[in-house]
């Protein structure tokens, strides 16, 4: 087991248990610490592959990726917190130990599942996709299980850093253009999900459940 | 064949003794059981120590095919296990009669039931089997209906597990019929020979109507409801048998189904780890949330009989990749069948003691009786720390065998038998959490503690018989234990029928050795260990000072600086078990009712708080009730159809001939 | 089973028999000091001890044997696991069957036993402690037992000897994601199995709020001398294992005097910088509520799954 294989694990498994912190703790301030942990870890990922291929654009998407996924995005995120502080996912849908549990049933799922791009990949990055396909995963169930809006925001996000995840496994480095694109994208929908939030927690709405009351 | 047929006849012999006259029934039909469980421990002794199969075949008995016997290693492990849990029943039966089945029915019935226990996993081909199969399964069924006369739950009980069992009957005669067909003659080894010719789809049909007949015969959910019903109402003798004996042909059942079919495909495997998962996880919990002792004890069978299915699960999946692994899987399956039959029917025997004591059999109404019930108290306790898997006794040792096979399958297993074998060890580990709560429940609410009502408090040690019986069933639960050596050659025998690829497991007197895999555990020396160090620190205590040498002083507990304190003020089982009850609350659906009435003057005072909550099994009101529901409802609609009316029927007869001879024509 | 190892066996059940009280008192003093107090000297656990065995027995009036003999059982039971298992050295007594399982289960056999006889006592106080500590235990089960399949997959053996010495050939194995997945999970089974906070809170003497202290309620005199010690042995067992998982430096490869010596001095030293860290943890924690906790356990147990999964792909 090199060196380089076990570091690259390591990270790739901080940014799956990210996915899990976020839904084992219940205060809004710890979930996005957890987002801006896994977004180094992703980063560190991708400087980790820039570094053993020698790849200088790709040590670019990671400072890039460090800029926007653990800094901008998590701290955008934690002015919205700041603004009630102490706030917790008091009742989520679905009780933080069952969630765990799917948690780890998809876990395996994913392990299952991505059989077939292990297989065409294969190697010390190919047989991570694993984590990076349960990232994604854990990420839309934190979107159906969870009440606030801001964890739907962190939901996306987690979606997004595992798609992420497994683009720098599967291609070693995507084209830093695509990449660029992708984080401005992203940024730019939580620019616009913030603003909304803060509207939402203007107009007395934190739990997306309520909304449904609009229906009527 | 003429030990058996032997066997066979003094087993008919007993059920005709039975219309003895009263005095004497019981004694008479246990002496002559007594000479048919001998006839059968050494009759499969001699084929495990010999490793030979025993055959033979007579014309004479039944019509057409005759009976064919061949009893393998594999047959043999089963009957000797029988032969052990029955000889302790029927010590037990001895004393129990004075409680209960003495009536010529029960006595009958209890006869024919030992002998087709002992002798199913004798029969060599379809037709003997399934007679046989049909024997054991109506003389049960009259041993559950014991108390119809005075009990509504017992025919219910009645109902639901004739159902089951005549239900599950029928898709084993299904699946053995259509594989008998094809083969040259209805014997197991010839059908063994044809089946691999089959195609791929027929043999999967095939495999799951005989593993969901035999599933329902081992207690798997979701065909458990029958269990905790039935052996909760069955008397004491017929309980520890039901438990200790038949679940065990539903397991011998679904090995013989892998002999017959070949192990298959994985997915087989897959579906059967799944329900075998599930019956760990459910018949664990609701042991765990259990209040009625043999209900309890009903549940943990369901509980055991999942995690012996997880085990052959986990041989059929690494059966391709990782054949020792395979084999190690079937060993310590085996050897937790024998395990369970060993200390679950000291369980029952004992709640059957208890019953015979107390008149009582709901945990809330126990306690106390280790001072009362010494003997009786010791062998449950031991009983319940072999179910909690605890070492040195012989629960230990398989769970631990069986999470070996599993560590080791998983050196060369493909990601979905890696998923498998987590799932696997996971569930093996909340079970084994679980069933502690559930047996230091039933033993600290039900023999320790004080005495929570009139009867427990004033209960009398047993008879000596029934003393005996769960002592001996105790006695082999430690010796299995500590000492595994000699179990463990027959077990490996049993399995080597099925899965011939050697397991390189290897048993000195004292513990286990996986050879080339690497584990290996002694528990006669850590007993030994810890029985010295017992014996040292217990020296030590007793030398302290010589002011306070040993000697005992006896004080009120604290009960909050009150002095009053009331047997009602323990802790209960339901209380016991609130804590599980509420973190597993969405999966148990428990029903509360709190009822408070305020007093007329002000709603400041409360008058009376009445708490009501029913924990029935939730996969009964779910699933069960709906579809009964149902039938039900198309039952009333058909009542229309036939009213009575002759001209009706007539006309039914005359629509039917019309059409038939369209059709015919 | 040669000279040598025995003599190995008797060491570490010595070095746990003292050492388990110096590292409760350690951790109580370290506490105190953090909250501003003086603190009991670190030597307090082993004063109370002493004077516990001098003074009368006692039992409720309707307990039976099982509340004499729980202690006993307790303290033999650790006693048997702190000889064998590879604390100071890697030539326990008996290592070819040091299993990881086994080990864990003898040590379950004291909690069944301590279990059993507050149920014996007949009070409320026994039964609500027996049954808290036996919930906790039965969810802890899970995490544990996965995070010992994480720890054997390298070696596809839970040979807790082995496992260790594997870690002191190969370093890359103990940085490795799985190894270091299970011991995370390892911390939460600790934590829960010795009734540290934020599961239980060992210096709480208010009884609702308790669930260990619960448990030991009637004892006194010698018997709560042995309850007392052979919790400390249990602590010290848990953490000795835990240090020689995460950094296996300094145990003894062989039995010879000098590496005995070191190893004692190594494992002390590594445990007594875990207990600090653990009451420095503490004291900076809340006690959960009873019913959170299967959230903590949960997330132990998903730690555990994440460590099998990791080291299936990375195989």
């Amino acid at each position: 087991m090199t060196t380089f294989a076990n570091a690259l694990a390591s990270a790739a498994v901080v940014v799956t248990v990210g996915a899990v912190v976020v839904l084992w703790r219940h205060r809004l301030r710890s979930i996005v610490v957890a987002l801006a942990v896994q977004g180094v870890a992703l980063a560190l990922t991708a400087g980790l592959l820039a570094g053993h291929e020698h790849d200088r654009v790709l040590f670019a998407v990671a400072l890039l990726v460090l800029a926007v996924k653990a800094v901008v995005i998590p701290g955008l995120l934690a002015r919205v917190v700041a603004a009630t502080p102490g706030a917790r996912e008091t009742d989520p849908l679905v009780n933080v130990p069952a969630s765990l549990v799917v948690a780890g049933l998809l876990t395996l799922a994913a392990f299952i599942a991505a059989r077939p791009i292990v297989a065409l990949v294969g190697g010390p990055t190919g047989r991570l996709v694993p984590l990076g396909l349960a990232t994604v995963l854990i990420g839309f169930f934190v979107m159906v299980a969870r009440r606030r809006a801001l964890s739907q925001v962190v939901g996306l996000l987690l979606v997004d850093n595992g798609i992420a995840l497994v683009a720098f496994l599967v291609t070693s480095g995507v084209p830093v253009i695509v990449e660029l694109g992708s984080s401005l994208d992203v940024l730019f929908g939580v620019v616009v999900l913030r603003v909304l939030l803060a509207r939402l927690t203007a107009a007395g709405f934190s739990d997306l459940d309520q909304l449904r009351s609009l229906h009527d | 064949m003429s030990p058996l047929s032997l066997l066979a006849g003094l087993g008919v012999l007993a059920a005709l003794a039975a219309l003895a006259p009263r005095s004497r029934r019981v004694q008479l039909v246990a002496a002559i059981l007594v000479a048919v469980e001998a006839i059968g421990a050494v009759v499969s002794i001699r084929v495990l120590a010999t490793d030979h199969a025993l055959m033979g075949r007579t014309t004479s008995l039944l019509p057409i095919t005759g009976v064919r016997i061949d009893l393998t290693p594999l047959g043999a492990l089963f009957t000797l296990t029988t032969a052990f849990v029955a000889l302790a029943a029927t010590i037990h039966w001895l004393g129990y009669r004075r409680h209960a089945m003495s009536s010529v029915s029960a006595t009958s019935a209890f006869a024919l039931f030992v002998t087709s226990l002992l002798l199913v996993p004798a029969a060599g081909d379809i037709v003997t089997f399934l007679v046989l199969w049909e024997v054991m399964a109506l003389s049960s069924l009259v041993l559950v209906a014991h108390d119809h006369a005075s009990r509504d739950e017992a025919r219910q009980a009645a109902w639901w597990y004739g159902a089951m069992t005549q239900g599950g009957a029928a898709l084993i005669t299904l699946g053995l019929v259509v594989l008998g067909a094809h083969a040259k003659d209805p014997s197991f080894s010839s059908i063994a020979a044809s089946a691999r010719h089959l195609p791929g789809a027929a043999r999967a049909a095939i495999f799951l109507a005989l593993f969901v007949g035999f599933a329902a015969k081992a207690g798997l959910v979701p065909a458990h409801v029958w269990l905790p019903r039935a052996h909760a109402e069955a008397p004491a003798p017929a309980s520890a048998l039901l438990s200790g004996a038949m679940v065990n042909l539903g397991i011998y059942g679904i090995v013989l189904t892998r002999t017959l079919l070949g192990v298959g495909p994985a997915w087989w495997w897959l579906v059967a780890g799944f329900f075998g998962v599930i019956s760990a996880l459910y018949g664990s919990l609701y042991a765990a949330t259990s209040t009625d002792l043999k209900r309890l004890l009903a549940y943990s069978t369901s509980d055991n009989m999942g995690l012996v299915v997880i085990g052959l699960s986990a041989s059929g999946l690494f059966y391709a990749s990782h054949p020792a692994a395979s084999s190690l899987a079937l060993v310590a399956t085996l050897f937790l069948v024998t395990a369970h039959a060993l200390y679950k029917s000291t369980l029952f025997l004992g709640a059957g003691s208890v019953q015979y004591a107390t008149h009582e059999r709901n945990l809330d109404q126990l306690g106390g009786l280790a001072r009362t019930m010494p003997a009786t108290s010791v062998a449950v306790v031991i009983g319940a720390l072999a179910v909690a898997a605890l070492p040195p006794l012989n629960g230990f040792s398989a769970e631990w065998l069986v999470v070996q096979s599993l560590v080791h399958g998983l050196a060369s297993a493909d990601p979905v038998t890696t998923v498998a074998t987590t799932v696997f060890v996971a569930a093996l580990a909340l079970t084994g959490g679980l069933t502690i709560v559930a047996f230091v429940k039933a033993v600290g609410i039900g023999f320790f503690g004080r005495a929570r009502s009139e009867q427990a408090e004033h209960a009398r040690e047993v008879p000596v018989s029934m003393r005996v019986g769960p002592g001996i069933t105790a006695s082999a639960c430690v010796v299995v234990g500590v000492a595994p050596g000699l179990a463990l050659t027959a077990i490996t025998r049993a399995s080597a029928v099925v899965a011939p690829h050697p397991s390189g497991l290897t048993a000195t007197l004292a513990g286990f050795h996986l050879g080339a895999l690497r584990g290996a555990v002694d528990p006669l020396a850590l007993a030994l260990g810890a029985v010295a160090a017992t014996l040292l620190v217990a020296a030590l205590r007793r030398s302290r000072g010589p002011r306070t040498a040993a000697k005992l002083r006896s004080f009120e507990p604290w009960g909050s600086g009150r002095t009053v304190t009331s047997a009602r003020m323990q802790y209960t089982a339901t209380s016991f078990a609130e804590p599980l009850q509420r973190v597993f609350d969405d999966v148990l659906a428990p029903q509360h009712d709190l009822d408070v009435s305020h007093a007329v003057e002000s709603r400041y005072y409360v008058e009376r708080v009445a708490y009501a909550s029913a924990n029935d099994d939730v996969v009964e009101r779910r699933l069960y009730r709906p579809v009964l529901a149902l039938a039900r409802w198309w039952g009333l609609r058909a009542r229309g159809i036939a009213n009575g009316s002759v001209h009706r029927y007539l006309a039914y007869g005359f629509v039917v001939l019309v059409v038939a001879l369209v059709v015919v024509s | 089973m040669s000279l040598a190892t025995v003599v190995v066996g008797l060491v570490q059940l010595a070095l746990v028999v003292v050492g388990g009280p110096l590292l409760l008192g350690l951790m109580r003093r370290v506490r105190s000091r953090l909250e501003g107090r003086d603190g009991p000297a670190i030597a307090q656990p082993w004063r109370d001890i002493a004077k516990l065995a001098h003074k009368q027995r006692t039992r409720p009036t309707e307990s039976s044997w099982i509340f004499a003999a729980a202690p006993l059982v307790l303290v033999a039971t650790a006693a048997t696991v702190a000889a064998l298992g590879p604390l100071i050295s890697l030539t326990p007594p008996l290592a070819a069957s040091t299993d990881f399982i086994a080990v864990i289960f003898v040590l379950l056999v004291g909690s069944v036993a301590l279990a059993l006889a507050a149920l014996d006592t007949g009070t409320a106080f026994g039964g609500m402690g027996a049954s808290r500590a036996l919930t906790i235990g039965a969810l802890v089960e899970p995490a544990l037992l996965v995070a010992v399949l994480a720890l054997s997959l390298p070696l596809h053996s839970t040979n807790l000897v082995a496992i260790v010495a594997d870690g002191l050939r190969h370093a890359s194995v103990l940085v490795g994601p799985s190894h270091l997945l299970a011991l995370a999970s390892f911390i939460v089974v600790i934590l829960a199995e010795s009734g540290r906070l934020p599961v239980d809170n060992p210096s709480t003497h208010l009884e609702l709020t308790m669930i260990y202290e619960a448990l030991i309620l009637e004892y006194s005199g010698p018997d709560l001398a042995l309850v007392t010690l052979g919790e400390s042995m249990r602590l010290a067992i848990w953490l000795g294992l835990f240090v020689n998982l995460v950094a296996p430096a300094g145990i003894a490869a062989n039995a010879t005097a000098a590496g005995l010596v070191l190893g004692v001095v190594a494992v002390t030293l590594k445990v007594a910088v875990v207990g600090v860290v653990v009451a420095f943890f503490e004291v900076t924690t809340a006690k959960l509520r009873l019913f959170r906790l299967p959230e903590l356990l949960a997330g132990g147990f998903i730690l555990a799954l994440l460590g099998v999964v990791t080291g299936a792909v990375m195989r």
